[in-house]
């Protein structure tokens, strides 16, 4: 990895939000996109300030998604310190995970169609709403014609994302891909998970005993994947490898996670032998910590399971505590953390923390940021669907 | 790798299955029809039910779009005779689509829009995710391996070739379930109508489709082990990314000259080794007319491939995409001195991609 970039909730750039996340600062506010009143909470960790300098006609094309993913991207090419005028744009991808995208714009579509009739609204609004847009408009923005993908398996998408840019990669079909993904608020998502009584009240506590569900987020973050031979010819700062994924499905339930960490055990240990891993070498966990009852602790069961005694010697914590749950970004945003967490030795924490459950009783790094060395971090995503994925990093 | 098809599955608005598909292509029928209330046209499913491969009961609380994936690849498991039992975690499913979702959803966000938050239904919501189809079938087949949707205007099914391809190699799964499901939306329609870019009486335009098709791709060692019968072989793959607008410019015939191209390269095949092309072509004439150019420029005037244009009986969706893809594999079967096909997705948006199958 050459370049990251990142947009969310705590920063408007990567340096920003790593500040935050060290600081346990939360994103979490009022919503402010639309009345939320009438929901179980009126909580989100939303963007409050949209990057601006776009020509109002070519604004108006732009989903939410896509300006905070063209910001972050513009952000991680900067920071891989690439040419383009001097790259082949055949041989540089972009595959990015994204499900909700557009759809805040759809729904005003959606609720002028409903409420006024036909012909109250601009068709291009519901067009834009598909996830593949954002993927679009970045390829085109730099001229970039090498494969396009994106990815919805919903809360693991971007994670996927990045196993797909890295098969790019190693399969030889691509020098460079820009991968990761954007993804934002919308009352849809917000008001299905109110229905699926998902949501807490109040903001998200991690592992924490009295944790009633998650907050949503949004976010977006840009991994620029480089073949690493190549990087080093041209003297790029390196952050971190991508040491490999893996990738399942728990055929459980649509909403549920299995829950006897069985399914994500299962995903864990796919990924520890694609990256060449033994339970030993991992030093952190990035956990998906929902903060729903089920994911919190399924999840520290299959952790248990899968790296066995090393388990209770990491550290593994949830930045959705203070990003929220990002969706399809989440993956994204959580590969990013996890990179800085090894480049610079800091693990993030779980904020809020403060009531201990006796199933979720692993270091979850409560509340303080702490110094520690970490060589190999894994970051977790398992979602509605059971579509499981889990990416490893290795410093260089 | 080169993996190969062991199992096709086509529910199609001409068809429930890949053999109905076929005999109505052969004789000319055409799913296009005019639907109450629109000027353009639509191609759809019509009247459908999940039996025998699903009870209608377990039916209900899917969406459409799940409904056809569950079908097809439980069509697509038994025509490949690939038993799941003790195979669960090494069998997947790569799906693309290009509406998944988007009947749940427009549904959802009318109860939140017209009645009230409080409306929303807790059961609606999971299937609004565009990876609906591919986990309900992962679900209700229980496939324990690789589960991806991937979303991409009209080439999704071919994309997901290529990263079955890669997945395979990498021995992620020992096979995959390849291809793309779609669910026909009015609130799509409507807004695509509204472009201008559907067909109706008076202007030309693609169709909007739905339906589900599927591969099953094995590796061909272990398939010839197991004793498969054998469709096809997946020789080669292109992607060439553009930027054009989607349904406002032209593409570029040099940019779907690159991609097949490319595709037959991978294949280590020349043109003259290519019996059937599937065409990309939808009725659109942005799309259409560069690829018949870009078809004389790698073709000639007078190719030995045949040209099959099935998308204007089908429809367009990425789901018609994978569809070609179950129809070329039959025909390398029952015709092998076809030698290989060609199968085009050049997308709206800028995503062209061809897929080469050989016969075996």
């Amino acid at each position: 990895m050459t370049g990251l970039g990142a947009v969310t909730s705590i920063g408007r750039n990567l340096e920003e939000t790593w500040e935050g996340l060290v600081a346990g600062r939360s994103g979490i506010g009022p919503i402010t996109l639309f009345d939320a009143s009438g929901y179980r909470t009126q909580l989100a960790a939303e963007i409050r300030e949209l990057p601006g300098g776009y020509e109002p006609a070519l604004r108006r094309r732009l989903s939410r998604s896509d300006v905070i993913g063209l910001e972050a991207t513009a952000e991680a090419l900067r920071d891989a310190g690439l040419d383009l005028d001097r790259e082949d744009p055949t041989r540089i991808g972009v595959v990015l995970g994204g499900g909700v995208s557009g759809l805040l714009d759809s729904e005003n579509y959606l609720e002028a169609l409903l409420t006024k009739g036909p012909g109250s609204a601009r068709p291009t609004q519901v067009l834009n709403h598909p996830p593949d847009n954002t993927t679009v408009r970045i390829a085109e923005r730099y001229g970039f014609l090498g494969p396009r993908s994106t990815i919805t398996t919903a809360c693991s998408s971007s994670a996927t994302s990045l196993g797909y840019a890295s098969d790019l990669i190693r399969h030889g079909l691509c020098d460079l891909v820009v991968t990761g993904g954007a993804d934002s608020f919308a009352r849809l998502t917000h008001g299905g998970f109110n229905a699926l009584r998902a949501v807490d009240p109040e903001p998200c506590r991690p592992f924490d005993r009295r944790r009633k569900g998650l907050t949503i987020g949004e976010a977006a973050g840009i991994l620029i994947f480089e073949e690493e031979e190549r990087a080093r010819r041209r003297g790029a700062h390196i952050h971190a490898r991508f040491l490999g994924y893996g990738i399942t499905g728990d055929a459980h339930h649509m909403t549920q996670p299995e829950p006897t960490g069985e399914a994500g055990a299962r995903t864990l240990a796919a990924c520890l032998k694609d990256a060449k891993l033994n339970a030993g070498d991992v030093d952190y966990v990035n956990a998906h910590g929902t903060a729903t009852q089920q994911n919190d602790s399924a999840e520290t069961y299959a952790v248990k399971r899968a790296l066995g005694e090393r388990a209770r010697e990491i550290p593994m914590s949830s930045i959705k505590s203070m990003l929220g749950h990002c969706l399809c970004s989440a993956g994204a945003i959580e590969a990013v953390a996890t990179v800085l967490t090894i480049e610079r030795s800091v693990v993030p924490p779980t904020i809020r923390w403060g009531e201990r459950d006796p199933e979720c009783d692993l270091d979850i790094v409560p509340n303080v940021a702490r110094d520690s060395r970490v060589r190999v971090a894994l970051s977790n995503s398992f979602a509605f669907g059971g579509n499981s994925t889990v990416v490893a990093f290795g410093a260089f | 790798m080169r993996p190969v098809v062991t199992g096709v599955a086509a529910i199609t608005p001409l068809g429930r299955g890949l053999a109905a598909t076929r005999a109505a292509i052969a004789a000319g029928h055409s799913a296009c029809a005019h639907i109450p209330g629109h000027a353009a046209l639509a191609a759809r499913i019509g009247p459908f039910t999940t039996e025998p491969e699903m009870p209608k009961s377990k039916a209900r609380r899917l969406d459409l779009g799940s409904q056809y994936t569950v079908v097809a690849a439980r069509q697509c498991l038994a025509d490949a005779g690939w038993d799941l039992a003790g195979r669960e975690e090494r069998t997947g499913i790569l799906l693309g689509t290009g509406s998944g979702g988007a009947g749940p959803l427009t549904e959802l966000e009318r109860q939140i829009v017209l009645e009230s938050p409080e409306a929303a239904s807790p059961f609606l919501f999971p299937n609004t995710v565009a990876n609906a189809p591919a986990s309900q079938a992962a679900l209700e087949l229980r496939i324990k391996g690789p589960n991806v949707t991937l979303i991409q205007k009209d080439p999704a099914g071919l994309n997901a070739v290529l990263y079955a391809r890669m997945l395979l190699t990498d021995g992620r799964a020992d096979a995959l379930l390849v291809g793309a499901a779609d669910e026909w939306n009015a609130v799509y329609h409507a807004a695509y109508e509204r472009l201008h870019v559907l067909r109706t009486e008076s202007h030309p335009g693609f169709v909007l489709s739905e339906g589900a098709s599927l591969l099953l791709l094995e590796p061909e060692e272990s398939a010839r082990a197991r004793g498969a019968a054998i469709y096809a072989r997946v020789s080669g793959t292109s992607f060439v990314g553009r930027s054009i607008a989607p349904y406002r410019r032209a593409a570029e015939p040099a940019d779907l000259v690159a991609t097949m191209r490319a595709a037959l390269a991978d294949a280590g095949l020349s043109e003259t080794d290519i019996g059937l092309v599937h065409l990309s072509a939808n009725g659109s004439p942005k799309t259409d007319e560069p690829e018949a150019e870009a078809l004389r420029q790698v073709f000639g005037d007078s190719p030995r491939a045949r040209y099959a244009r099935v998308k204007d009986l089908l429809g367009e969706n990425p789901s018609s995409g994978a569809a070609q893809l179950a129809l070329a594999a039959a025909d390398l079967r029952d015709e092998p001195a076809l030698g290989a096909a060609l199968v085009n997705g050049f997308g709206a948006g800028g995503n062209f991609m061809s897929v080469v199958l050989t016969a075996v």
